[in-house]
């Protein structure tokens, strides 16, 4: 077994565990613990949101280092389930790497709910929250029927693979016209409950509630990383709801 | 009946976001359920506390330590069932008046809103904080209690 193989298939493992939602702590504990197993004399993580750097050095003295770029994230939890299971097996029976290979292929093939259902997720969220903070059963259907177009918008938006904080700001901008535009129509329909329902989906509580672990567990620096990403998201939320706002209010006097 | 229809419609969000996050079978309704027990006890404490910071306080650390019981039951991360439960307690709400105020250029609410988010989301951090990081040095003690014990 060469020293490079492993170290590129934990890599591996710790770079989807990363994408799927993991803690930084998770990630570099894991990693140090497959790494161990297979007898490495030494094994030097550093992870932040964006780069895990990993070194190892074997029985022989060699010493090896790789690192792996995260541009892009997918919160996946079924999956990082799936790789946290694969990780403790692997520390427990020290399979050979051909084996590990096959068993993240199957990780791999896992997928997520087809995107009708996220559009129905979408809708659900919406709706439930345009409810739960005041609105009536109307404004719940509106806001339900806009999460469906927000889906849609944020999928269209992901695949043309631009910044998130333009695809923040045009979603956020949308929406909010999208709402300002339906109570126009109908005086009986409250833009604030409508916007505010959707943009539940669009705040980064889950960067932000990964940025406070974080920074528990001792990861400063990854969790002022996440925590900044997460402000930028929420200031560009702010501007697209205020950029849509202005024009509404010029164009529907 | 409010109370009902807002424990309900949390228990609804905190399901579509388990769905988002790709949470299958058992695991999608303990998440969800989550959501609902999360608003339930912050709407509980509305009995004795009137801070609403308090409140969300507590609520989240009840909710953190759901998510760490029923982590360790489903051998799964603590964060499946954690970043789903917080969501009905995300102050979305109080975000968006504090968005409204500043369009609105009224700065003296705009300010109070503001901080009034910042103390929310202080007070959701400052409890998960606080149970995750005493489950983490009573795990540290079990373990080294066991190795000694039972090597």
């Amino acid at each position: 077994m060469k020293t490079e193989d492993l170290l590129c298939i934990s890599l591996d493992i710790g770079e989807k565990m990363l994408i799927s939602g993991a803690e930084i702590s998770r990630v570099e504990d894991s990693l140090c613990r497959i790494l161990t197993a297979y007898d490495m004399q030494r094994a030097d993580i550093f992870t932040i949101t964006s780069s895990i750097v990993a070194t190892v050095t074997d029985r022989e003295g060699r010493t090896i280092t790789q690192t792996r770029r995260i541009q892009k994230y997918s919160t996946d939890f079924e999956r990082l389930d799936a790789l946290n299971a694969l990780s403790r097996h692997i520390c427990a029976t020290t399979p050979p790497l051909a084996e590990i290979r096959k068993l993240l292929s199957e990780v791999e093939r896992k997928r997520c709910y087809p995107l009708w259902i996220q559009c129905g997720a979408y809708a659900l969220i919406a709706g439930a929250f345009a409810v739960f903070f005041g609105g009536t059963l109307v404004d719940g259907a509106v806001a339900a029927l806009l999460g469906i177009g927000l889906r849609l918008l944020t999928y269209t938006i992901y695949q043309t693979k631009v910044n998130m904080v333009f695809a923040n700001v045009t979603a956020s901008f949308l929406l909010c016209a999208a709402a300002f535009l339906c109570a126009y129509a109908f005086p009986s329909i409250q833009a604030d409950k409508i916007i505010i329902g959707n943009i539940m989906l669009l705040i980064p509580g889950i960067a932000m509630t990964n940025a406070i672990r974080d920074i528990i567990s001792g990861d400063i620096m990854a969790g002022i990383l996440r925590f900044c990403e997460a402000l930028v998201l929420a200031v560009a939320i702010a501007a697209g709801y205020i950029l849509a706002s202005l024009l509404m209010g010029e164009l529907l006097k | 009946m409010i109370y009902v229809l807002q424990i309900l419609t949390a228990f609804l969000g905190s399901l579509g976001f388990s769905v988002l996050f790709n949470l299958r079978r058992s695991k999608l309704w303990i998440a969800a359920l989550g959501g609902a027990i999360a608003w339930i006890i912050y709407l509980a404490l509305g009995i004795v506390l009137t801070g609403d910071a308090v409140r969300y306080f507590f609520a989240a650390s009840l909710v953190t330590v759901y998510a760490e019981v029923f982590a360790r039951i489903k051998k799964t991360p603590t964060t499946s069932f954690l970043v789903s439960g917080i969501i009905p307690l995300v102050p979305g709400s109080a975000l968006y008046n504090t968005m409204k105020f500043a369009l609105n250029g009224d700065w003296s609410a705009f300010g109070e809103t503001a901080i009034y988010t910042l103390q929310l989301a202080l007070a959701i951090a400052t409890g998960i904080m606080l149970i995750s990081s005493f489950i983490s040095v009573l795990t540290a003690i079990s373990q080294r209690f066991r190795n000694r014990f039972f090597p």
